[in-house]
């Protein structure tokens, strides 16, 4: 708490939060004010969309490259000085001060989370509008990141001798995963696979509303292992033969279990406007699909339509359907080039030893193909539960003097409280002179 | 001239052996900084390790404390192996040079070890003015002299209740006085019946507080025993700690 980190990262995030803010809250007021002219602009104005998730992002940048440095110090320092041969001896467990270590970095994120959280009680003071579980669950989704972020750090600080080295692994780990983002986004197969590894990915379900199991115990599970490897590489005094045998125990522990977290396909539609989700009488006749639907799509993974099928049907049946095997039949193909050009665009549904093929990406045509290869009627929509949206005309400018003056005013006040000297007992003081 | 294992006295068994060392062995790489390092501490003594810069001193109390991973041998507490994790229990070592938690402030550092090994205030206040510590108590550890940080360290070794302390360099960075002063404590510590291993160059300092010796020269024992069995062992019957030192090494 009295170390310069905490309080310097919470100093630039002041500005770097108050001015994401400020342009959302500009930017979504601009587009209410088109709204207000045609009311149907309106449904697609979310707070989610245009104010949480950008304010977030400052966050999110600030939380890769800068909370390393406050979370590593947590044991950096010690190790640094030499106080971890004191730390060692304390009457408890490496487990128990790795945990204790991973609380300290927790109250770290919790200080940092500050600055966005004064951001989106502005926006609610401003008369924005909020909707609890989606609010919440972006929140408890950076919370998972930076866990994680600071569990690498604290691994990073075990396994180096100085701060320096450790801060470079940590970035090592973070900078690669936008070099993952970039190099591997939407490729096909192992690379797709390995491009799930990046940390940001962790962030992207949460940003849409949704809360899925198998995210959430994989961060869990990632986060834990990290905190495992710190505590087994911690002590000096274990032989370097010890600590490696444990750890690749411990790294085959986290293997199985994030293994199983990508078999968990359980997740919950948080948002408001039930975006992951299809209209509820398609999820509750789609509930009665108990085969095996096969798909076949015939399109590059780059092309813009794959990736609107992704979004509009395919994510939304793999949450719904328990059996649902998604093929990418174009494997070498392009969007500008492919091997069957009267094919390329086609998606085939097989389900029921029947087969239908659509170019369409849109759920309203999709949906009642399925039906049809299911026999099955085609649910009367219900009525009601549209998503209306909330447009807001309000300035950004009345939010940049709290970020810009008296937030980082009440961090320097804090700052200083922190490091006051403490009262000396008086029992300390008799007989000792002065303190 | 007979061997020098030869020319060692055995424990006297005037007191009961607390910790045997036993064959520790440790290499960085080639180097080879302790060789087959075996003897006893006796309950309640003043065990000096005395050696030249460079001859094993604090590579020794470390692997004892357990900090330190060792090639081979091991350490024996009343007659049972201690493993790694219980030497915690029963030995509580004191590295050299350390300001740890700088930029904490003496009191809350102290306050931080007296909770952890449940001292009460009383205890705690003992301790701070036994060392000396009182009129620094506000100040932030970083900001110590040398003698204030080093005293700050002997008061957090004081405070636990290990009943073996290892302590290296113990008497770096105080004057004469000071010295003469710490020596008084430790003296009572030793009285109240806590055993003490100190690793000391200065051999002036360590002829005056040891009860017994443990000389060590590239990480082989060369002597040990009270300065009189040494001095048997030199055929030296009326030399100092010095002489016999550079005699045995």
């Amino acid at each position: 708490m009295s170390g310069r980190a905490l309080w310097t990262m919470l100093l630039i995030l002041c500005p770097l939060v108050g001015y994401s803010f400020f342009q959302a809250v500009t930017l979504y007021g601009e587009a209410s004010s088109a709204a207000r002219e045609q009311p149907a602009l309106a449904s697609g104005l979310s707070p989610l969309d245009g104010v949480l998730v950008p304010t977030f992002g400052a966050f999110y940048v600030t939380v890769t490259l800068l909370f390393p440095f406050v979370a590593l110090r947590a044991l950096g320092r010690e190790k640094e000085s030499g106080a971890l041969r004191l730390l060692v001896q304390l009457p408890y467990r490496v487990s128990t001060l790795i945990g204790a270590k991973m609380m300290a970095v927790m109250v770290a994120w919790l200080i940092s989370v500050s600055p966005v959280i004064s951001a989106v009680a502005i926006w609610s003071a401003f008369g924005g509008h909020l909707y609890a579980p989606e609010t919440l669950n972006l929140v408890f989704g950076h919370s998972l990141y930076g866990l994680l972020i600071g569990a690498i750090a604290l691994f990073a600080a075990a396994i180096s001798e100085s701060s320096a080295t450790a801060a470079i692994v940590t970035l090592a780990f973070t900078i690669s995963s936008w070099v993952l983002d970039f190099a591997l986004a939407g490729q096909p197969g192992v690379l797709a696979w390995i491009s799930r590894l990046s940390l940001t990915q962790t962030l992207r379900a949460f940003e849409q509303g949704l809360l899925p199991a198998g995210l959430v115990l994989g961060i869990a599970s990632a986060t834990g292992g990290f905190a495992a490897l710190a505590a087994i590489w911690l002590h000096p005094g274990v032989a370097l033969s010890a600590k490696l045998m444990r750890s690749v125990l411990c790294v085959c522990a986290i293997g199985i279990v994030l293994a199983i977290a990508t078999q968990l396909k359980t997740s919950v539609d948080l948002s408001e406007d039930r975006r992951n989700s299809f209209p509820a009488a398609d999820e509750q006749a789609l509930a009665g699909l108990r085969q095996p639907l096969v798909i076949t799509v015939h399109m590059a993974p780059e092309d813009p339509r794959y990736i609107d099928l992704q979004r509009n049907v395919l994510s939304k049946l793999e949450r719904i359907l328990p059996d649902v095997t998604v093929r990418l039949a174009t494997i070498g193909q392009t969007v500008v080039g492919s091997t069957s050009e009267e094919s390329y665009g086609e998606v085939e549904y097989s389900y029921g030893g029947r087969s239908a093929k659509s170019r369409s990406t849109s759920h309203r045509e999709v949906l009642p193909l399925l039906y049809g290869l299911a026999a099955m009627p085609i649910p009367a929509p219900a009525a009601g539960g549209d998503f209306p949206g909330y447009p807001l005309v309000v300035s950004g400018w009345d939010a940049l003097p709290w970020f810009l003056g008296a937030l980082p005013l009440l961090i320097v006040v804090t700052w200083w409280w922190s490091r006051r000297a403490p009262n000396i007992p008086s029992q300390f003081i008799e007989d000792g002179g002065q303190s | 001239m007979a061997p020098l294992a030869s020319r060692l006295p055995a424990p006297t068994g005037k007191a009961p052996v607390l910790l045997q060392v036993a064959a520790i062995t440790k290499s960085y790489g080639e180097q080879r900084a302790l060789a087959d390092v075996s003897f006893d501490i006796q309950r309640g003594e003043i065990l000096g390790l005395i050696g030249a810069n460079g001859s094993g001193k604090t590579t020794l109390l470390e692997a004892m404390a357990g900090v330190l991973p060792v090639d081979n041998g091991s350490v024996i507490w009343r007659g049972l192996a201690l493993s790694l994790v219980h030497r915690r229990d029963v030995i509580f070592y004191l590295p050299d040079g350390l300001r740890p938690w700088d930029d904490q402030y003496v009191e809350r550092v102290l306050e931080f070890f007296a909770a952890v090994y449940g001292r009460s205030k009383s205890e705690a206040s003992e301790t701070v003015h036994g060392v000396g510590l009182a009129p620094v108590l506000g100040k932030r550890v970083s900001a110590l002299s040398k003698g204030f940080a080093r005293r700050l360290m002997l008061a957090l070794a004081l405070l636990t209740p290990h009943p073996l302390l290892l302590m290296d360099e113990p008497f770096d960075g105080f004057d004469l006085k000071q010295t003469r002063d710490i020596m008084g404590l430790i003296r009572r510590v030793a009285a109240n019946g806590r055993t003490l291993v100190l690793a000391i160059h200065q051999l002036i300092d360590a002829e005056r507080i040891c009860d017994r010796f443990v000389l060590l020269a590239d990480g082989k024992v060369r002597g040990m025993g009270t300065l009189g069995d040494l001095r048997v062992c030199t055929d030296l019957p009326s030399a100092g700690l010095e002489d016999v030192f550079l005699a045995l090494t």
